[in-house]
């Protein structure tokens, strides 16, 4: 019996140690994430979006986007644009504050030719509209290739982030979201033809994922920006 | 020559009813509320139809424009602008029978098919003056008071968003387009009104043949599913396609067929009937 109580006590013990490990691991590597992210006190960039989502036609729109910590954000656009409700800034907003979440390393999986750490964001507030954040960070580079938030909002979002002259700020060069897309009701006396029935037809897109590929160039780091930009 | 001297007349007959006033008061004041409503309470109209994206997506930029609110405002009345036209196409030979001018009429020298046209063409031009008045009122005016921009169009298959320098030769389409449309109703108006001696009876009728059909379009009945292609009504949106990306270029030249078709035969009633139409007693 007492045998039994060792046991059981060291196996407590081991998965408890185990799991302080991961998590000391999982918060080590998102520190070496916020630690890049911290280095940006703003920034301004050229984007070219493209979208593809069912129900959504739109050519692709050059915008320029502003961004300042810890949570201002701002796109700027002479026409129409569409970009993703969530994804752009919320996670280095939920990583800027320690205290905020509790992290897990989930495993390892290789994207590409890089060999990335799967680690499980879980946030500590109940009124946090982030309910997970799954980050696939590349250890060596310390940055995030792909991230899966799933929000009381806006359901899950994918995104595939890729890199090059502004790796050192963990500002990627390329962002590609991928998002549900639920069934789109439009009021039938505003935007239906009345005398069409595409019913069938809209059947069969529901439930589809749309996808929104968004290419930055001329990055300004750290150049500072005014307030007032993302007042107006 | 005396054709176009009669056809001048008629344009004068039809600016001095006052009835003709009716249509085009009616229009200003409906896009007049619209506008009105939009300039206040417009954002909150665009929410709800991007409501079901909004969730996923965020829409940047300027939408409440000029050419949403003309898209919208077309929409709305591109349906009802047609009974506003009976009122006047459908008066331009019965009225004539019903205060007796009609003999007086027919004695000028000048063909009764020549009269006929040139009634029609009378009907065409007030038909095109209206539609271009709420166009002005739509386009020009709203784009004074939202100014311009990219234009989402609203179509049952989901969202379509044109450049802002994409829109004028799409709202100009359009325009021709549902021109046609109307002129198919001058036309049935007019036809109607040769077998009238009171413009009570075409007018009403008109609007009578417009709602058949236009209940007859909505049914989702496979007993009707081969004749819906061919009633005129089925076509009256057809100006809509060219807000569609890629346009279906097919479905609009079929359309124009259609109305056109409907134009030649309505017509060719109208000059059999009117030609043989007792103006004696």
């Amino acid at each position: 019996m007492i045998q039994y109580k060792s046991i059981l006590g060291i196996c407590i013990v081991f998965i408890s140690i185990t799991h302080l490990c991961a998590q000391n691991d999982a918060e080590g590597y998102l520190l070496g994430v916020s630690g890049k992210l911290k280095k940006v006190n703003d920034y301004s960039v050229q984007a070219n979006i493209k979208v593809d989502m069912p129900f959504i036609r739109i050519l692709p729109t050059d915008v320029k986007i502003y961004y300042k910590q810890k949570d201002k954000f701002k796109v700027e656009t002479k026409g129409i644009a569409i970009v993703p409700r969530q994804g752009f800034d919320q996670i280095s907003t939920v990583l800027a504050d320690k205290s905020s979440y509790t992290a897990m390393i989930q495993g390892q999986e290789t994207i590409g030719n890089t060999s990335t750490t799967i680690v499980n964001v879980i946030p500590l507030s109940d009124t946090s509209d982030l309910i997970l954040a799954k980050l696939w960070i590349d250890p060596i580079k310390s940055v995030i290739i792909k991230s899966q938030l799933t929000t009381k909002s806006s359901g899950t979002i994918l995104t595939e982030y890729f890199y090059g002259n502004q790796v050192d700020y963990g500002l990627p060069d390329k962002m590609i979201f991928t998002v549900d897309s639920k069934k789109f009701k439009m009021p039938k006396n505003i935007g239906a033809d009345p005398n069409k029935s595409d019913t069938k037809k809209n059947n069969n897109k529901e439930n589809k994922k749309g996808k929104i590929y968004i290419e930055f160039t001329n990055y300004q780091v750290n150049k500072g920006i005014s307030d007032a930009v993302f007042k107006k | 020559m005396i054709f176009w001297k009669n056809t001048y007349n008629e344009l004068v007959k039809i600016a001095a009813k006052p009835r003709s006033y009716i249509g085009i008061g009616a229009i200003t004041l409906i896009i007049g509320i619209i506008l009105f409503a939009m300039f206040l309470d417009g954002q909150e109209f665009i929410s709800f139809i991007t409501a079901s994206f909004e969730q996923s997506l965020s829409f940047e930029g300027k939408i409440l424009n000029g050419n949403l609110v003309a898209f919208i405002i077309l929409q709305m009345l591109i349906i009802h602008v047609p009974l506003l036209i009976a009122l006047v196409t459908g008066d331009l030979i019965s009225g004539e029978a019903a205060m007796g001018t009609i003999r007086l009429l027919a004695t000028k020298p000048i063909s009764r098919t020549g009269i006929l046209f040139s009634k029609y063409i009378a009907g065409c031009a007030y038909t095109l003056i209206m539609l271009a008045w709420m166009m002005f009122l739509a386009l020009i005016v709203g784009k004074i008071l939202f100014g311009t921009g990219d234009l989402i169009a609203l179509n049952s298959n989901g969202l379509v968003i044109f450049k802002e320098e994409d829109v004028a030769w799409r709202f100009a389409c359009g325009f021709s387009l549902s021109f046609l449309s109307m002129i198919m109703i001058a036309t049935l108006s007019l036809t109607l009104s040769c077998f009238s001696d009171n413009s009570i009876g075409p007018i009403v009728s008109t609007m009578a043949i417009i709602i058949l059909f236009t209940i007859i379009s909505n049914l989702e009945l496979s007993v009707l599913q081969n004749i819906r292609p061919y009633l005129f009504t089925d076509h009256m949106a057809a100006w809509r396609n060219f807000f569609e990306d890629p346009i279906p270029v097919a479905k609009i030249l079929k359309s124009c067929g259609i109305l056109i078709l409907h134009i030649i035969g309505l017509l060719s009633i109208a000059v059999l009937k009117f030609n043989k139409k007792d103006i004696l007693s």
